[in-house]
């Protein structure tokens, strides 16, 4: 199974770009998350490997097979539908059976896999029943085993999670990502939901816009955003404008003491998660008062709102962290680490065309 | 690397294939002709053969006369001499049809009301019965009521045997009875009528009346009701302020649509309606296999039918549009 | 207030019963005239309706031949036109769908004269078959809208699923669209079927009295009164269309293809 490559892939719907020119390769055997807020162009670049959308411009490969002008059914790619797209008028098994009946295996070979399939998937003894009579978990697992019946060569996966409730979307993705590595197969999963990006993947591509913002490891996306884009949308982050003067950052009366590696005088964005600033922890740099204005006991943690000098800002503590317990309209310190800052450029205006919806 | 530029795929989603592509572009033309032979060509051929002229014996020939359409408009003799015979049988068409398309819309806007309110599977069984009336023959309809409205059975009848003529007579009423025509010395009558008339059609559209409603009123918000309600409005306030505007459109088209249906009704007209009043649609249907075998004539008017059923159509299309753009 | 709607539901549904209970009773009179209630109640219209009377026996066969044949006649018409309708949506799509319609949009009478100088010149005029082409044309605006909200709620992601999994546009229509459309299909098939029973004037013009439908048959008599034997005819119709709406209601959704929301209950 090789991996799958993408050269200058773009889309355009009329006068409206929904994904401008990217490069990606999704190693062989990895599983990786397309993540951005919707309308950024996940659904269209994933439908597009799939072969249900032509690419405007660019190129696919598998391996070094060129497959840009291969057609959908020709590609043996399995898809997991957001709706999951299973077909009303016909049992589970066949539904599973379907991409087997279609290449014209034999109807005992095509029913003795599927059922195999839905012993792989925990629907042992399912497979009579009609689709709806199934839970939307049950639903899930039918989608998933139809899409793996036909052994495709890359396994797609768009927004699996969005029609199950929340308890059941967490324990389906430790199951999904359980699958994928037993199977190793290479694995592209679209998603808007960060949580469930860094439960499964090994690698996460962050978009917007219609671009690719950041890839890397769901660690390196956390620790190391590129941009304020990341920053802000994979977990939270409070924001500070400022401008740079040499050994730091200016923000309005404050110079914040931070590594900035950009000319002196450039207008930039620091950023700092809520769990890595400090509150009453003695003399330091980047050391400013301020006042509590309200506060959140969501009970594994506390959540400071605070108006500093700065400007508003969160602050974060997980139980069991040392920090002294503030009431509302308490006045203190808050500490920004300069290590924990970073500090970016004030992002590019957003272009003018409206991007696609997915 | 190669590279699928200007591939022009539709905003429409679907599957990039080329499969398709060959046949899909002569069979819509193909189709397009056969559906022009059958649905177009029969009215072609009456616009045709109304400026045809009508031969002695039973027979036509080809011609470009707009003879017919004077007769129709003013008489064969005008300018010596003008009847108005043909414009009235028009206007007894429009008139049935205004009143009774009226009638059945106005008495089917509350059943469908009541009838989307209800559970599917309730809703599905009158449905049942709905569709079952609708698609009934506008014969057996016109049997149905000839029985109950003819003199010697049915409603007169059962008016007779109650002693309700008696109480009718006794208290004065019967006489305002017999001045619009729906008695006569002895008893109740309501055959021949307008208003037995206007019942059998009203009758005949409306199941047709509900089933054209029912789409807009099933698919009412019933939270915009509520909402009324919890800001105080009574329920009359509710349909006044709320239902009524929001079905305004379809109530409109609906009354529209069976207008024009109305126009052609044959049996009912026949059957329930006093000679002198009869319809355009008879007069057609007389001319063309009936008594005068005269069809240039018949189609001339079914023409003129079709054509007023248009302007009709068309006037109410554009008074919507006036009002809606108010 | 809710007592008052249930009363004005029920009182709609006397009156729309009315007449169909009063036929329904005339068909048991013994002699030749329609009373209500009949007199001396007798079952031998029934006999003479279905089996000895070659008149009605004859118009029924007719009845059934034109109907059938409208019914499959039109669902096959309207199929590639809804199918045009939904996968390209163009012009001339729109303008075939609209001219399809259009028969069953005016006044009957209109098409039927047009009609029946049409076949005049055809030479169909008085045959079977056009009565059975002419139906079907009239008709076909029923299956074209019900095809066409069947193939409205295919999913498109069903087709997509299904070409990621191998499967051509051919197979797929095979596979998913023409499976999930079929009750839509048959309730348009069925919606033909009845109304082509009951329909009299287009046939008039175009048999030219060389055949007759039972409805037509009813109306060519319609000078001389009715007989209980029509009364009979009544009846069976009735049962035909309740039984079909029936069967469309237990396995096709007749509040959705009567243009209710799909989303309440």
């Amino acid at each position: 199974m090789p991996g799958l490559v993408l050269k200058g892939i773009s889309k355009r719907f009329g006068g409206v770009t929904a994904v401008e020119p990217t490069d990606l390769t999704f190693a062989e055997g990895e599983l990786t998350a397309l993540l951005g807020p919707s309308g950024c162009g996940k659904t269209t670049l994933l439908r597009m490997i799939a072969g249900l959308e032509a690419p405007t411009l660019g190129a696919i490969f598998l391996g070094s097979v060129p497959i840009t002008d291969r057609p959908a059914h020709k590609r043996k790619f399995g898809m997991v539908f957001q709706s999951f797209a299973l077909f009303p008028h016909l049992s589970v098994r066949d539904n599973v059976a379907y991409s087997l009946t279609i290449a014209g295996t034999s109807r005992g070979e095509a029913a003795t896999k599927a059922d195999s399939l839905l012993d792989l998937v925990q629907l042992s003894g399912l497979g009579d029943r009609r689709i709806g009579a199934l839970s939307g978990g049950q639903r899930q697992r039918v989608a998933i085993a139809r899409a793996l019946a036909q052994e495709p060569d890359v396994f797609l996966l768009d927004e699996p999670m969005s029609a199950l409730d929340a308890k059941l979307r967490e324990d389906m993705q430790v199951e999904l990502r359980l699958l994928q590595q037993r199977l190793g197969i290479t694995t592209i999963v679209v998603t808007h939901d960060q949580r469930e990006a860094m439960t499964m993947a090994d690698r996460i591509v962050v978009m917007s816009n219609g671009r690719v913002e950041q890839v890397g490891s769901p660690q390196d996306i956390y620790h190391r955003p590129e941009n304020a884009f990341v920053a802000d949308f994979i977990g939270k982050a409070n924001f500070f404008d400022g401008v740079t003067e040499p050994g730091g950052v200016r923000v309005g009366d404050t110079l914040l003491t931070a590594e900035a590696n950009f000319l002196e005088g450039s207008p930039v964005k620091v950023a700092i998660r809520p769990e890595r600033a400090g509150i009453n922890e003695g003399p330091g740099p980047n050391v400013v008062p301020a006042t509590v204005t309200f506060v959140r006991d969501l009970g594994p943690m506390r959540e400071y709102h605070l108006d500093t000098g700065l400007g508003p800002m969160v602050i974060e503590y997980a139980v069991g962290e040392k920090g002294e317990v503030l009431t509302k309209g308490e006045t203190t310190e808050v500490r920004l680490p300069p290590e924990a800052l970073h500090v970016f450029a004030v992002p590019r205006a957003a272009p003018a065309q409206k991007v696609a919806a997915e | 690397m190669s590279v699928a530029d200007g591939i022009d795929v539709p905003l429409g989603d679907r599957p990039a294939a080329a499969t398709r592509l060959n046949w899909s572009k002569l069979l819509p033309w193909g189709f397009a002709g056969l559906v022009f032979a059958l649905c177009l060509v029969p009215f072609f051929l009456v616009l045709a053969i109304s400026f045809g002229r009508k031969v002695e014996g039973a027979a036509w020939v080809w011609d470009f006369t707009f003879e017919n359409y004077q007769r129709f408009f003013v008489g064969t003799l005008w300018p010596d001499e003008v009847t108005f015979l043909y414009i009235g049988q028009l206007g007894y068409s429009f008139w049935y049809a205004v009143i009774a398309s009226c009638i059945a819309v106005l008495t089917a806007l509350p059943f469908t009301l009541l009838l989307t309110r209800l559970r599917r599977s309730a809703q599905a069984a009158w449905l049942v019965f709905i569709l079952s009336s609708l698609s009934l023959s506008e014969v057996f309809i016109v049997m149905g009521w000839d029985i109950l409205l003819s003199n010697n059975s049915g409603l007169p009848a059962l008016f007779k045997s109650t002693g309700l003529t008696q109480w009718l007579k006794d208290t004065g009423h019967f006489q305002t009875l017999r001045d619009w025509g729906l008695a006569n010395p002895r008893n109740v009558k309501f055959k021949t009528s307008d208003f037995a008339t206007i019942l059998t059609m009203s009758y005949l559209v409306w199941p047709y009346a509900v089933i054209l409603l029912y789409p807009a009123l099933s698919r009412m918000d019933p939270s915009h009701s509520e909402a009324a309600r919890t800001m105080g409005a009574n329920n009359w306030q509710v349909l006044r302020t709320v239902i009524l505007p929001s079905v305004r459109l379809p109530l409109f088209g609906t009354t529209l649509l069976l207008f024009v249906f109305l126009l052609g009704t044959y049996v009912a007209v026949t059957v329930f309606a006093d000679p002198a009043k009869h319809t355009t649609a008879v007069a057609i249907y007389q001319n063309v296999r009936g008594a005068n075998l005269n069809a240039p004539f018949g189609a001339t008017m079914a023409v003129i039918l079709l054509v007023s059923a248009g302007i009709c159509l068309t006037l109410g299309h554009m008074l919507n549009r006036w009002a809606a753009a108010r | 207030m809710r007592a008052l709607g249930h009363l004005y539901m029920a009182l709609s549904a006397l009156v729309l019963a009315l007449p169909i209970v009063v036929v329904s009773g005339a068909a048991l009179n013994g002699g030749r005239s329609m009373f209500f209630p009949p007199q001396d109640p007798t079952l031998s219209r029934f006999a003479e309706f279905f089996l000895t009377e070659p008149v009605w026996t004859n118009a029924l066969q007719n009845s059934i031949i034109v109907a059938v044949g409208a019914a499959s006649l039109a669902v096959l018409l309207a199929w590639p036109i809804a199918y045009m309708l939904w996968s390209s949506g163009s012009k001339l799509a729109q303008v075939i769908a609209g001219l399809g319609s259009l028969p069953f949009a005016v006044p009957p009478i209109v098409f039927g004269v047009g009609l029946g100088f049409y076949w005049g010149f055809l030479g169909g005029l008085g045959d079977l078959w056009a009565g059975v082409v002419s139906h079907a044309v009239l008709l076909m605006a029923l299956p074209l809208v019900t095809i066409s909200i069947g193939l409205q709620s295919i999913d498109r992601s069903h087709l997509d699923a299904a070409a990621t999994m191998g499967a051509t546009d051919a197979q797929a229509f095979r596979t998913v669209v023409l499976p999930q459309t079929l009750p839509y299909t048959l309730s348009g098939f069925f919606f033909v079927l009845v109304l082509s029973f009951n329909e009299f004037i287009v046939m008039f013009f175009v048999s030219a009295s060389s055949y007759a439908t039972v409805t037509l048959q009813i109306f060519n008599s319609l000078r001389n009164g009715y007989t209980p034997t029509m009364a009979v005819a009544a009846i069976t119709f009735i049962v035909v269309s309740i039984a079909v709406f029936s069967a469309i209601a237990r396995w096709g959704d007749l509040p959705r293809l009567m243009g209710a929301d799909q989303s309440r209950n």
